[in-house]
């Protein structure tokens, strides 16, 4: 359970949760510029003509997962507001609770005690809630992180057929070092992100 | 930390949060006012988050939860509304009378139970169960909406900022020689009161009421013929001063 009468923890977990909805913003742009380079890919592949032969189906594979990235990371998105609401409304049921704990060392009633019972339900209540909504952005994470796997194995098997290109060897040369650096940096985002849910799924335990 | 009795009459009393120990600390320099009756009770101006816990505990010892029935606001600043959210999950159905002119800025607190009853310009009144109260218009002393609370049957202005005095000595409850509080208060409202314009209205407005207390928000009270002497020195002293 949340250290409920440490409020700088309690703002420091919503910070967190700040710094795993700003790491969203990096994941969709990285995302955006590979259904790009898909686009790209599939120009050049398309003027090399036989000599990219085996790049087509590689291009095709680059702007699936791409989409499916964006789509997870869209619905992170909507879900990052729901979490904001989530996460402030942790912040202010422990900022009450700290309230009536301090309630209960300036009066001993029963309606002190009982106004400290509900506090604490709400507060229990609200840590429960976000670490349900934190579960589900774990999921989105996870698939996103299977995205970028496929998405460096495809960087590997584009090298090599971008070696057979000839003339349009190094643009499609680019396109797969294009591919495994976006792929390193989303994964890079979504590791962290990972590591930050799993502290603050830990803290609400 | 008590609620100490100001006025006590068949229908309601009007109590003030006292702090006991240190008197420079941040507890003692807010007055915080609450009526009670029978039925209903209304918290003024609830205060900065330090005085939450306190003043809920001393609330308690009155009434029960559920006859808090309001509060009341009388301008934005922070040791008047920063415990809003805080009184908005300890209270489900009371209603908050504050400046209308500050209805956008209330939305800022994310209030969930407490209903907000915006009051216009001109001001209005307060029916807390059979007790009438008068909201009277105090804009631009020192909040661009500000307005204070008369109470007629018990002669009882609470006067917001105007009268206050800020780290002054809170040894009795009441200004006792006018003459040697002056020094507590003059800069105060050199400073803070920025329209001589607004400070004469209100003025005006204030002599026409029978007052027993001049209650404000910082510092000692007012009472009797000292309410009068304070409403004449206020009347002569050029305000504005940071603007000359």
């Amino acid at each position: 359970m949340i250290s409920i009468s440490d409020d700088v923890k309690v703002v420091e977990n919503f910070v967190r949760v700040a710094q795993i909805i700003a790491n969203l913003e990096s994941i969709l742009t990285q995302a955006k510029n590979l259904s790009l380079t898909a686009k790209n890919a599939r120009v050049v592949a398309l003027r090399a003509g036989d000599a990219a032969l085996g790049f087509k189906p590689i291009t095709n594979f680059i702007d699936e997962f791409s989409e499916q990235t964006i789509a997870s990371t869209t619905k992170i998105a909507d879900l990052s507001n729901q979490l904001f609401k989530v996460a402030h409304k942790l912040v202010r049921c422990s900022q009450y609770f700290h309230q009536m704990t301090l309630l209960k060392t300036h009066l001993n009633s029963k309606q002190a005690d009982a106004m400290y019972q509900e506090a604490l339900k709400s507060q229990r209540r609200a840590a429960s809630q976000l670490s349900l909504a934190l579960s589900e952005l774990e999921n989105h994470f996870e698939d996103i992180q299977k995205q970028m796997q496929s998405a460096e194995y495809i960087a590997v098997t584009s090298r090599v057929e971008a070696t057979n290109a000839g003339d349009f060897s190094d643009s499609l040369q680019s396109v797969s070092d294009f591919i495994a650096s976006a792929a390193k940096t989303i994964k890079t985002a979504v590791v962290y992100n990972l590591s930050e849910i799993h502290t603050l799924r830990g803290v609400l335990k | 930390m008590k609620l100490a009795e100001l006025y006590k009459g068949k229908t309601h009393s009007w109590m003030m949060l006292e702090c006991s120990g240190s008197k420079n600390d941040t507890h003692s320099a807010v007055n915080q006012y609450f009526i009670h009756s029978d039925y209903e009770s209304l918290l003024m101006d609830p205060g900065g988050i330090e005085l939450f816990s306190p003043m809920l505990a001393a609330v308690l010892q009155h009434t029960e939860l559920d006859k808090l029935t309001t509060l009341f606001a009388s301008h934005q600043d922070p040791d008047i509304i920063a415990t809003l959210s805080l009184w908005d999950k300890a209270i489900a159905n009371a209603t908050l009378y504050a400046p209308s002119l500050w209805d956008r800025f209330i939305g800022h607190f994310d209030l969930d139970n407490l209903h907000f009853e915006g009051v216009s310009d001109e001001g209005g009144e307060i029916q807390l169960g059979g007790v009438r109260l008068r909201i009277l218009p105090a804009h631009y002393l020192h909040a661009a909406g500000n307005f204070h609370l008369y109470d007629p049957t018990a002669k009882v202005l609470m006067s917001a900022n105007v009268g206050s005095a800020i780290k002054a000595p809170s040894d009795t409850k009441f200004v006792e020689d006018f003459s040697l509080h002056v020094k507590h208060i003059e800069q105060f409202h050199k400073r803070w009161m920025p329209s001589n314009q607004a400070k004469a209205n209100w003025i005006a407005r204030v002599k026409e009421l029978d007052i027993d207390i001049l209650a404000p928000n910082h510092g000692k009270l007012y009472k009797g013929e000292q309410v009068q002497e304070f409403l004449e020195w206020f009347d002569k002293l050029d305000v504005g001063s940071a603007a000359k």
